[in-house]
């Protein structure tokens, strides 16, 4: 079967978080008689627990609908479902580049948000189409009228016909519908050029290997088709393709302009890089299409598995998440303390989070995690500069001629009775004051200059505690910038802990130690010997607990004569402490490192 | 060689942290009861025969709450039963406020020599809390009947608001009624029994408050002549428990009645918590035994060493070494030398030295094999 591409639209859908992304791409599918109303479990696009419990939208789901319009003619809609938080933006540009428009959804009571001009320009410099869509009309504070000019003023977009619904009720679900054939173009592309298909998108199936989501840009594919990937040598011969209805459903070819999916019994994950271009072995494409800018990972932390032997299992699930994950770095680290772990690198901390909610939900990993660090960059007096995403890495100080730290852009929205609250925050946080916008009445931007370390240490939670979770923020990378960095060192009755250590600035470092002591004073059990914690800069202690050595650890109860009780409450007090770690002579429990590293400063 | 222990498992009413087999309401059930602890010690006789028995220990529940003919009863069928050795040593449990002069004199009358008495604690109020059936008084007025008596005393440390001086008034007034052996258990609040509720709000000394007061009594018996040979036990010198000691040094045992363990043969077996599903059970000429394990292995070593090292004489290493064909020394070389500080390893012995001895668990943990 031969489609018309006249009749084909591939678009996305780009919004702010829980601006109803994932409840819109329901009702169109609901509308398409896609998934009965009956079947639909509620926003079906969000597959994975995770996603559907945080309503937020990680990896990426194309979906075909059909669509017979009302101008009588049969239209084929490919929805490729977009993540919504910052730290997937790269994830958010593999999707546009396999669309010809952007449904840009803006919420009708609160307007034009930080990720609605993030999307939007991301969508721009795509050379997209954009459709914008007013929803959450139906509540009674919307304001679509002023949203609509709000639209055009901040963004440049024509928003004077954009319909107006409700997701949620499906209120003018129609009009959108229509206007995907109206405004967005009909693919590029040519069925009868050599080959090109974008991979943006690949997981790996137990019985069909490595199945790669695609969009065709040039050319045809089928059964049998021998193919090969711009950059591996490797030919394989395609051995299913298909689409996606949200479900795979096998088909004969795919075609330029359709979006769909590749299996060709790849074995391994490398072989199909998300970004690469996939063309025929025979009558090759000349060059593959712009891939990717690569996403550089901007906050790193330690995980280990919580039983040391399950460090296979461990490697297995991170290099499944990171088939179609290009953003997660994985290298293998050794802790004293922790054993053998890998050191991950992650977009920001959202994405850390997921990942490792990720590995403990689909892989059944109980996982420790050092506290999160950043890349730092050091000059040492010797001229060489590095790199260091590991403080254990750090040279000794006197190599140190000076350090270099990564600063954000942060944007923060919130009612304007917090502005003060939030300045404190962002004071204390080092952040330096750039800018403060009334975008109405209830509404302020904060703009700030802050040290990413501040940021992965707390603030999210101190911004909700001191805004009642009012407050939104948002930020971009802005460079590196010279500080007055120091390694703080926690000290484990006498001996360093790595696992522990920490980069700082020099003025914080006195306050971070003496948390982290008293933390550790917490949750280190008490054992036969008395535990000094120091927290320790350049060898010079700048605070000190003592956990004391414990006073009654017998059975002391009378009836000696049942000795298998006895024996069974040592066995289960042994099970205990099988769940500890050894750092040096001290042992801990692995939650203590979890407990640690939710150390909270707002006490 | 070994010892014999039966349980009595009724008293008048249940004291706060008891989560022994222990039943007040079960009272009609006596006659039945001791019918099939007859029973049972002669099939456990004819189970292991040529067994001499070397201790008796009578415990409960409250032994002495029960007509003493019954006690009688059991103790000449075990001489029936079993080869009994002259010199045995048989303890019967009183509390104080059960005993009379005749129920006295009926003990002494089939060879009880050593009487233990739960005395808990010198002080009235304590008692009362502790639902105690008896008073301070009593106690003396038990010690009065037995005179000259071989008599230990049991007391319990981590009262509510208990001090250490509380406690060695408590200890004047068990020697004041002659006693020569006192066991010092730590209270121990268990799921279930009415203190655990004091427990959890916080009502009851804590284990640093409780060691504390355990350090001072035992130097405080120390001077009194009273030397620590066991954990929670401690006698002036010639009067130790012998049955006691036979389990520390994991010596064969027989436990009729309910709840009682036994080790016989190496096997480890303890009887059914439930006096109905005794007397069924034995009427029925069934077993018993609610669980049983044969002990081998690393296992056997692991016992051994765990209940020596809760003893004064320690662990001998010459005998573990015939007991097990092993070589203690080489093969447990990691451990000591990982816990050297708290052994002392002197002719032939293993011991933890006395500083540690409340605080042995994460030692025991180590000689234990994964």
């Amino acid at each position: 079967m031969s489609i018309n591409k006249k009749n084909v639209r591939n678009f996305c859908i780009v919004a702010h978080i829980d601006h109803g992304k994932s409840t819109l791409a329901d009702r169109l599918m609901e509308k398409t008689g896609q998934v009965s109303e009956r079947d639909m479990e509620e926003q079906l696009l969000d597959s994975m627990d995770l996603e559907r419990e945080r309503g937020i939208t990680i990896k990426l789901t194309p979906v075909r609908m059909f669509y017979k319009a009302k101008n009588g003619e049969e239209y084929i809609f490919n929805l490729i479902d977009t993540p919504g938080h910052v730290d997937f933006t790269y994830e958010v540009s593999r999707s546009l580049k396999a669309c010809e428009g952007a449904i840009l959804i803006v919420d009708a009571t609160q307007g034009v948000q930080a990720q609605t001009l993030a999307n939007a320009y991301l969508a721009i410099d795509n050379d997209l189409e954009i459709m914008p869509v007013i929803n959450k009309v139906d509540l009674a504070s919307a304001r679509p009228d002023e949203i609509a000019t709000e639209i055009e003023d901040i963004l440049g977009i024509d928003a004077s016909d954009a319909p107006r619904i409700s997701a949620k009720t499906g209120l003018n679900i129609e009009e959108v519908l229509e206007q995907i054939i109206d405004k967005i173009p009909e693919p590029r592309g040519d069925e009868d050029q050599p080959l090109k298909a974008l991979i943006f998108d690949s997981y790996y199936d137990n019985f069909k290997g490595v199945i790669c989501f695609v969009r065709v840009i040039d050319g045809k594919v089928k059964v049998g088709t021998k193919i090969k990937t711009f950059m591996s040598d490797k030919q394989f011969d395609v051995t299913e393709v298909g689409v996606f209805s949200p479900k795979m459903q096998p088909k004969d070819s795919l075609v330029a302009g359709e979006v769909g999916y590749i299996a060709a019994s790849i074995k391994s994950i490398e072989d199909t890089a998300v970004g690469d271009t996939i063309t025929t072995v025979e009558n090759a494409a000349k060059e593959p299409l712009a891939g990717y800018k690569k996403a550089l990972p901007m906050v790193f932390s330690g995980v280990f598995p919580l039983d040391g032997s399950k460090f296979n299992d461990l490697k297995d699930a991170l290099l499944k998440l990171k088939l179609n994950d290009a953003a997660l770095s994985i290298e293998p680290d050794n802790s004293a303390a922790l054993g053998f772990g890998f050191r991950c690198g992650f977009l920001g901390l959202l994405h850390m989070d997921v990942i490792q909610e990720r590995i403990e939900r689909e892989f059944d990993l109980e996982i420790i995690t050092t506290a999160p660090s950043v890349s730092y960059k050091v000059y040492k007096t010797d001229g060489e500069q590095l790199v260091i995403e590991d403080p254990t890495h750090l040279p000794p100080v006197t190599e140190i001629d000076y350090m270099e730290e990564p600063v954000i852009n942060a944007s923060i929205l919130t009612p304007p009775d917090y502005v003060g609250p939030i300045m404190e925050l962002c004071q204390y946080k080092r952040g330096v004051y750039k800018d403060m916008v009334y975008l109405d009445k209830s509404r302020v931007e904060l703009k700030y200059v802050l040290p990413l370390n501040e940021i992965i240490y707390d603030f999210f939670d101190s911004l909700k505690s001191r805004t009642k979770g009012y407050a939104s923020f948002d930020y971009e990378i802005a460079g590196y910038q010279r500080s007055d960095l120091v390694k703080l060192d926690m000290l484990l009755n006498g001996d360093i802990c790595d696992a522990l250590s920490i980069i700082v600035h020099k003025d914080k470092a006195y306050e971070r130690g003496r948390q982290i002591a008293e933390k550790l004073k917490e949750v280190i059990p008490r054992q036969m010997f008395e535990i000094p914690i120091q927290a320790a800069v350049g060898g010079k202690i700048i605070a000190r607990e003592t956990v004391k050595a414990f006073r009654k650890d017998v059975l002391a109860k009378c009836y000696g004569g049942d000795v298998t009780r006895k024996k069974k409450l040592l066995e289960k007090q042994k099970e205990g402490k099988k769940k500890m770690r050894s750092i040096g002579t001290v042992e801990i429990p692995s939650e203590a490192f979890i407990q640690i590293l939710k150390t909270d400063s707002d006490k | 060689m070994a010892g014999l222990y039966i349980h009595v498992p009724f008293c008048k009413q249940k004291c706060t942290y008891c989560d022994f087999a222990s039943y007040p309401r079960e009272i009609g059930k006596v006659e039945s009861y001791f019918a099939c602890l007859y029973r049972e010690i002669e099939g456990r006789a004819k189970q292991y025969e040529n067994t001499k028995i070397e201790t008796v220990y009578i415990g409960g529940g409250t032994p002495s709450f029960v007509d003493s003919k019954f006690i009688a009863g059991a103790l000449r069928q075990v001489r029936k039963c079993f080869e009994v050795s002259s010199d045995a040593e048989i303890t019967v449990e009183l509390n104080p406020g059960t005993v009379d002069k005749a129920k006295i004199d009926e003990y002494k009358s089939v060879g009880v020599n050593r009487f233990s008495i739960g005395l808990q604690t010198g002080f009235d109020d304590q008692l009362k809390r502790l639902n105690r059936i008896h008073t301070a008084k009593d106690f003396l007025l038990s010690t009065n009947l037995l005179k000259g008596e071989n008599i230990s005393a049991d007391l319990l440390i981590g009262l509510h608001d208990q001090t250490a001086e509380e406690v060695f008034k408590s200890i004047e007034l068990a020697i004041a009624g002659g006693v020569k052996h006192l066991s010092v258990y730590a209270l121990t609040p268990e799921v279930g029994t009415p203190i655990y509720t004091d427990y959890l709000n916080g009502e009851l000394l804590s284990d640093d408050e409780t060691a504390d007061i355990y350090e001072k009594v035992t130097e405080y018996l120390k001077d009194k002549g009273f030397y620590r040979y066991e954990v929670s036990n401690f006698a002036i010198p010639g009067y130790e428990s012998k049955h006691n000691l036979n389990y520390w040094r994991r010596g064969e045992y027989i436990g009729v009645g309910v709840s009682a363990s036994s080790f016989m043969a190496g096997r480890r077996f303890t009887n059914t918590f439930k006096i109905d599903e005794y007397i069924n059970a034995v009427i029925y000429n069934k077993s018993p035994e609610i669980s049983s394990d044969i002990i081998e292995g690393e296992d056997a070593k692991f016992e051994k060493i765990m209940l020596a090292l809760r003893t004064a004489e320690g662990l001998s290493v010459k005998e573990f070494n015939e007991e097990f064909s092993a070589d203690f020394m080489r093969e447990y070389k990691e451990v000591l030398d990982k816990k050297h500080k708290y052994l002392d390893i002197n002719d032939g012995r293993i011991k933890i030295k006395d500083e540690y001895l409340y605080v042995q668990n994460d030692v025991l943990l180590d000689f234990m094999k994964e």
